[in-house]
């Protein structure tokens, strides 16, 4: 189909180690239309980050493929522009500087990616810090630079993984709703990965349930919950139905390891 | 009372906030005085110990014969055309060796070789090739700071967070324009702050090959007052290299501020 961005096909992985292989991702199917929002749950270690790494062509398959726009992803493509939970933002660079970076790649004349990039750091409210370091801002702050950067790069499809986890609940609740605002502003598409519920049914056009050991998807859920979306779509009855229909889903899975991972008790 | 049972030592000594560099002044005027008048007071002969009035002398009478600047001039040039050789190479190299496993292993084992060889080890077999010349010198700085200043730089290389890596890669990123706009800035802080310790080793290693055998620098000045039973420009060698030294680490902080300004918060 012309409008398909992202084809998964039977995507498996496996790591090798010494002891014993790991099966991190088994039969994976997805696929992402132009102007989607997919927003992948599930709980840790149950493959997500994998997924996404494999899109971005960090990871090669063990079998199976990754089209993007019909052609298998073999090396890191800047079309799959990533935003990365730990920021990854050059420390060394001025805002703007990291802003720019990919333009600069491209071979984008001085005065032109300025401008462009300038764009980008006002579609995520960063005016006025265009000079500070990354070392002088905020965790939040980072990461509407590390965004800055990926749209000003103009990818095809951004991934981000994790990106609000790090945060405190306030500045994440903040970021999710500007990135409603951008996601509507800059008409992208968009693979998001979280282990939380209500970010995935904040967000999404759509949702993808995923569950562990393998890891597989194991649910798609249209989001039909209504836009403009702000915090308060989580007082809808809908919005109660969703949420109860994606946790009969992981609910399993999160008894299952419960024991083992004490981090996913409070996130899921 | 509310300090019930305890000592009022710690309430005391909450109201006595003086400036701590005043504090550091008098405790070096303090430190002086004693000095001085335990010399004159004949509690210790000036041979053994002569006092500060006695070295500021012997440093009035070789700065009015221009010795003082003469003798700076020639451990520090030594120090740094050493250090510079030394850095000009190591850096490069170590960034080539840090991007490149092949090359790491090819070089791996001169360098572990090298690396635990102190700087001084190196003066005999250097006087035997170069004999008492200023090459000599530099011969020696170079060897005693290459090897650790290669090996530095590649584990700074090596200590940039992969996800910075595939950030820029994911970018877009060839391979030279990841090194020159990732991996160099990226690895700079961790190679100056290397650069910061061979710098002092390189003036340890100096000083040695100075008292060994030279002409002319601070560790000769100590030696020619050794001979002459002069204790005082004994001490005064000593103290201007301290002075130096000093000196030269507070003038590379502030170029430190200014080639990685981004690591001030």
């Amino acid at each position: 189909m012309a409008n398909t961005i992202i084809e998964i096909n039977d995507l498996t992985k496996i790591f090798e180690t010494k002891k014993e292989n790991v099966t991190a991702l088994q039969n994976v199917n997805l696929t992402i239309k132009k102007g989607e929002f997919v927003v992948l749950v599930g709980a840790s270690g149950c493959g997500k980050t994998t997924l996404i790494n494999t899109i971005a062509g960090f990871e090669k398959p063990t079998s199976g493929e990754v089209l993007l726009h019909g052609e298998p992803v073999t090396r890191i493509d800047p079309r799959c522009g990533m935003v990365f939970q730990q920021y990854a933002l050059f420390d060394w660079k001025t805002v703007i500087n990291n802003v720019d970076f990919g333009l600069k790649m491209k071979g984008m004349k001085l005065k032109e990616r300025r401008e462009l990039a300038q764009q980008f750091i006002n579609m995520v409210g960063l005016q006025g810090f265009e000079n500070a370091y990354p070392s002088q801002l905020s965790g939040g702050m980072k990461q509407r630079v590390s965004l800055a950067r990926t749209l000003a790069n103009n990818p095809e499809i951004m991934l981000l993984d994790e990106p609000f986890a790090a945060l405190d609940a306030m500045t994440r609740q903040v970021l999710q709703e500007e990135l409603i605002r951008i996601y509507r502003e800059s008409q992208k598409t968009i693979l998001f990965i979280t282990h939380s519920i209500d970010e995935a049914l904040l967000l999404s056009t759509r949702v993808a349930v995923m569950t562990s050991r393998p890891g597989k998807i194991k649910q798609f859920l249209e989001n039909d919950l209504p836009w403009p979306r702000d915090a308060n779509v989580q007082l809808l009855p809908r919005y109660q139905e969703l949420k109860s229909e994606v946790w009969s889903t992981v609910q399993e899975e999160v008894m299952k390891t419960a024991g083992l991972l004490r981090d996913d008790k409070d996130k899921c | 009372m509310p300090n019930l049972g305890k000592s009022n030592l710690p309430g005391l000594l909450k109201d006595f906030k003086p400036d701590l560099r005043i504090v550091s002044v008098i405790s070096l005027i303090l430190f002086i005085t004693v000095w001085e008048s335990v010399v004159r007071a004949g509690l210790v002969a000036p041979l053994f110990l002569p006092s500060p009035s006695m070295i500021v002398n012997d440093f009035m009478r070789l700065y009015e014969r221009g010795e003082i600047w003469y003798h700076i001039a020639a451990s520090g040039r030594r120090v740094l055309v050493g250090f510079a050789l030394a850095g000009s190479i190591a850096v490069p190299l170590g960034i080539l060796l840090g991007a490149s496993k092949f090359l790491k292993a090819v070089a791996d084992p001169m360098l572990s070789i090298l690396r635990p060889l102190p700087s001084m080890s190196w003066i005999p077999l250097s006087l035997l090739w170069l004999g008492i010349t200023e090459t000599q010198k530099y011969s020696i700085v170079f060897m005693g700071s290459f090897a650790p200043t290669v090996l530095y730089t590649i584990e700074a290389t090596r200590s940039i967070d992969p996800v910075i890596i595939r950030a820029a890669l994911n970018l877009g990123a060839s391979r030279t324009k990841l090194m020159r706009e990732v991996i160099l800035p990226g690895s700079l802080p961790m190679i100056v702050s290397g650069l910061k310790v061979m710098l002092g080793i390189a003036w340890t290693t100096v000083i040695s090959a100075e008292l060994v055998a030279a002409d002319r620098g601070l560790g000769y000045l100590i030696m020619d007052g050794r001979e002459f039973f002069r204790t005082e420009q004994v001490l005064l060698g000593m103290a201007l290299i301290s002075i130096t030294v000093m000196t030269i680490d507070i003038a590379f902080r502030s170029v430190e501020k200014k080639i990685i300004p981004w690591t001030e918060g």
